[in-house]
């Protein structure tokens, strides 16, 4: 029986040690010996990176979860005005791309910002003259990308909640508690590792962000990666600095592993019951629907208007033939891609979880690091095994075939960047199922195949599900790394947004930019719909 | 799905054995070239594919594509990665009487391994009513403490900061640069940050009066929305050149590919590219200056008056860009 499977081991151990060798190509460079170029850097901008990145950490940290906890613990246990329209509305910003939050708020709130000159002329000052936020700074920075991050810590928690947490939290009630205490002393600390696990994806993709903090202006590791690459010209120096940050968050996403391995309050699998909502009234019914209005308009609503606005003066002028064709490429390249990665995700996980495999459970983690450093970055590791390979393996058998450039490349490169959140999506997916399903399954001698399709398949379609339509959002927003692997001729929206951009047609660019966030908001309705899918089906 | 991908894969590489036509890497990203692309098609039937995507990105990936590489011309900005691209040997010496005689010798490598395409310059763009910053005359004066608060500028992780420092270092010498740049900096109005155009919108709205930017970002806005031309038509538009020197300009070139399949028709598309039609393309939808000298300039361009290039050389400006990086570092130009 064990050699049976042990075709799901071989190829997942392939798998993930294909997917880290990018990863390990920039890893090398840990261990080369300093340059003058790294002499300088520690010496003059190293101690400024370092402290940018984990204040970013930080910020983005305690803010999405400060929004992302708070809306979906309103959401989940109560009831109140607007409450069902939230459920949708409050994963909306994650169909937002960070650069184009970011320029959207500039674009408002900016030194020059239409909203800022509006009430500047309103009261006739000067901005000398008045107290202003710069939102081009580091805290403008946190802030702009928590409004559309939140949704990573809000749906993790939702999940939680819905899923685990009704029988702990009605087993505290008959103690007679508030429910304030309730948050307090059951609440807060059992959904700890959901938390955690939601905010490490939404800090790793601030870390990882070039487009906003060069921008404003930040320098943080990834600014510093690229300026070491494009103004000194040495990739070593770039990929060491690479590797650092690499390293730093590999311990992050070990630790995050271990806590949520020994804290996670698992129910037993049998009792799974709706949480019954309290409805509110008076002002704590206005309190909480307005505690969630906030961050679905200045995630949403806000920059949405601002895009519509734009949209509607340049639409005709932009939407041609190549458009559409540039659109269906986008979708075509997303569905493709996102399949591709929940498939192999699924692989991954299921083998650790019947095979306790150390060895690709090891590789796992190291796979997850792609979604932690920029995609161009993401690229240089890719190009780098490539190189390899045509040198080493195709060009000594004379094959005439080059990987780069096509499309293949580039699902890879999105395999090596995003295979981290359709992982940890299964993760938790797998965790909520009891070991004492397995053991059944395996007492029943059902065999390996039928346990998978009638035991484990049945209970993580939702997850599946989530993850394909998370990639695609993603794969839809992407931008650098499609840039520098695609073939001859091959657009995406996102690539045509920057490219209008760049040229000062801001107006203009807002049309791809709409139709990203449009194909966002369209997939968040269907996720709501999944996961809602999910939680009917379980009572 | 996968046998699709497979076949798609094959379609692709299939259509990297030579035929007819040119494949472009390009980190250039402007309508005007896809215009341009689209008429040397027209004229000559050689069908143009491109790859646009970031300098050192394409520099990374025709290295690791190597001799296998389908890019046949590589289109690139700015002096050091021009340079970067011909230490690493990624572009071939090609004879074309046309080139060498249309492009003066500054303009294009020693071996002819690249040509210039287009000029840009690093100027200024001064608040029409500040008397003060409408008097400078020098890229060394805007270190003068009497421009406190005036100046807006980008990171230091822009190419053309560190270009002109770059030049700065040629001009004076390391140690002089770095004082210099740390002059400039207790100079800002405020932190380096946003884009060029950025500064020239924050000048316009009074913070500062003097935005350091390039010449083409300046066209671009006077030719974008209406709030933009307004931006516009606050400032004055002023060459500085160095003591010893002129206006600081940069280029885009072009350059044959080293592993080129398509070598013929490359020389014939870099030709077409330095040819009269093209350059004022060039020159009128992007606001770039020509490289050849009977093509005319932009009109808005030409208002700004005459333009006295620098005599520092695009080699060394490729050559000092590490050093400019380090300066622009020590003298805390974030």
């Amino acid at each position: 029986m064990k050699n049976k499977f042990s075709i799901t081991k071989i190829s997942s151990v392939l798998m993930t040690l294909l997917i880290s060798i990018p990863m390990i190509t920039l890893f090398v460079y840990l261990f080369v010996a300093d340059t003058e170029n790294w002499q300088h850097i520690k010496d003059t901008v190293l101690f400024e990176y370092i402290y940018n990145t984990l204040y970013v950490m930080i910020g983005v940290g305690l803010l999405t979860t400060v929004i992302g906890f708070t809306s979906a613990y309103l959401t989940s246990f109560y009831t109140f005005t607007f409450s069902k329209f939230f459920d949708y509305g409050l994963i909306l910003p994650f169909a937002i791309p960070t650069y184009i939050i970011a320029f959207m708020y500039n674009g408002m709130f900016g030194i020059t910002g239409n909203i800022t000159t509006y009430i500047l002329k309103l009261f006739d000052k000067n901005l000398s003259e008045v107290v202003f936020f710069d939102i081009q700074s580091i805290e403008g920075a946190i802030i702009v990308m928590s409004l559309v991050l939140y949704p990573y810590v809000y749906l993790v928690c939702r999940t939680y909640f819905n899923f685990e947490s009704a029988s702990i939290i009605e087993a505290a009630k008959t103690f007679n508690l508030s429910s304030w205490q309730v948050l307090k002393k059951v609440i807060l600390p059992i959904s700890r590792p959901a938390i955690i696990a939601g905010a490490t994806l939404a800090v790793m993709e601030a870390t990882a962000d070039f487009g906003v903090m060069q921008y404003f202006g930040v320098n943080t590791f990834v600014t510093g990666i690229f300026k070491t690459w494009e103004g000194m010209g040495s990739i070593e120096d770039a990929s060491k600095l690479a590797s650092m940050l690499m390293t730093f968050l590999f311990i992050l996403i070990i630790l995050e592993k271990f806590q949520r391995r020994n804290k996670v309050y698992k129910s037993s699998g049998k009792d799974y019951r709706p949480i019954v909502k309290t409805q509110l009234k008076g002002r704590y019914n206005f309190l909480a629907s307005f505690t969630c209005f906030i961050p679905f308009f200045f995630g949403f609503l806000l920059p949405f208007i601002q895009l519509s606005f734009w949209f509607f003066q340049s639409y005709e002028k932009v939407i041609d033939e190549d458009f559409i064709d540039l659109v269906l490429k986008t979708l075509q390249l997303g569905i493709v891609s996102a399949l591709v990665i929940t498939l192999l995700a699924l692989l991954i996980v299921y083998n650790s979880r019947i095979n306790k495999d150390k060895t690709s459970s090891s590789l796992t983690q190291i796979t997850k690091l792609g979604y932690s450093i920029p995609g161009a970055v993401v690229a240089v590791g890719i190009l780098s095994f490539f190189g390899i390979l045509h040198k080493y393996v195709l060009d000594v058998f004379s094959i005439d075939f080059l990987i780069s450039g096509t499309v293949i490349a580039v699902i890879f490169g999105y395999i090596v960047r995003f295979i981290a959140i359709s992982i940890n999506n299964f993760e938790a997916g797998f965790n909520r199922i009891p070991q004492s399903y397995d053991d059944a399954a395996k007492i029943s001698g059902i065999g390996h195949i039928k346990t998978f399709t009638k035991v484990f398949i049945p209970l993580i379609k939702n997850s599946a599900a989530a993850s394909f339509i998370i990639i695609f959002i993603e794969v839809v927003k992407e931008l650098p790394l499609t840039m520098v692997l695609r073939p001859f001729d091959y657009n995406t929206l996102a690539i045509r947004a920057l490219e209008l951009n760049e040229q000062s047609q801001t107006i203009e660019s807002s049309v791809p930019s709409m139709i990203i966030v449009l194909i966002g908001v369209i997939s968040v309705l269907l996720l709501t719909k999944n996961l809602k899918k999910a939680q009917d089906a379980k009572y | 799905m996968i046998k699709k991908l497979l076949l798609s894969a094959l379609v692709l590489t299939s259509s990297l054995i030579a035929s007819n036509e040119v494949n472009v890497y390009s980190s250039r990203h402007y309508d005007t070239d896809k215009q341009l692309f689209k008429m040397f098609e027209k004229d000559t039937g050689i069908k143009v594919k491109v790859i646009q995507a970031k300098d050192d990105a394409l520099i990374k990936r025709m290295e690791s594509e190597g001799k296998n590489s389908p890019a046949d011309v590589f289109i690139t900005v700015d002096a050091a990665r021009i340079q970067r691209a011909t230490d690493k040997k990624l572009f071939q010496s090609i004879n074309s009487e046309f080139l060498t005689s249309s492009v003066e010798s500054k303009l294009r490598d020693v071996n002819n391994q690249w040509f210039a395409l287009t000029k840009r310059a690093r100027i200024i763009a001064v608040r029409k009513d500040s008397k003060l910053a409408n008097g400078i005359k020098t890229y060394e004066e805007l270190a003068d403490p009497k421009y406190k608060g005036q100046i807006m500028v980008r990171s230091s992780s822009n190419v053309y900061n560190q270009s002109l420092m770059a030049a700065m270092i040629a001009h004076h010498g390391n140690d002089y640069a770095i004082n210099w740049a740390k002059g400039v900096v207790s100079n800002m109005a405020r932190g380096p940050k946003g884009s060029d155009r950025d500064q020239a919108k924050g000048v316009a709205a009074g913070i500062g009066s003097t935005a350091i930017m390039n010449t083409y970002y300046v066209g671009k806005l006077a030719s974008s929305n209406e709030s933009d031309k307004e931006v516009i038509s606050k400032l004055n538009i002023l060459f500085p050149k160095f003591e010893n020197g002129g206006t600081h300009i940069n280029i885009s070139a072009a350059g044959v590919a080293r592993y080129a399949k398509n070598k013929e028709n490359a020389i014939k598309f870099i030709e077409f590219l330095l040819s009269t039609q093209a350059q004022e393309i060039f020159a009128k939808g992007n606001f770039e200056y020509p490289v050849i000298n009977n093509a005319e300039i932009s009109p808005l361009v030409k208002s700004w008056g005459k333009i006295n290039d620098d005599n520092v050389t695009i080699n060394d400006l490729g050559k000092f860009n590490k050093d400019a990086v380090k300066a622009l570092d020590i003298a805390g130009w974030k």
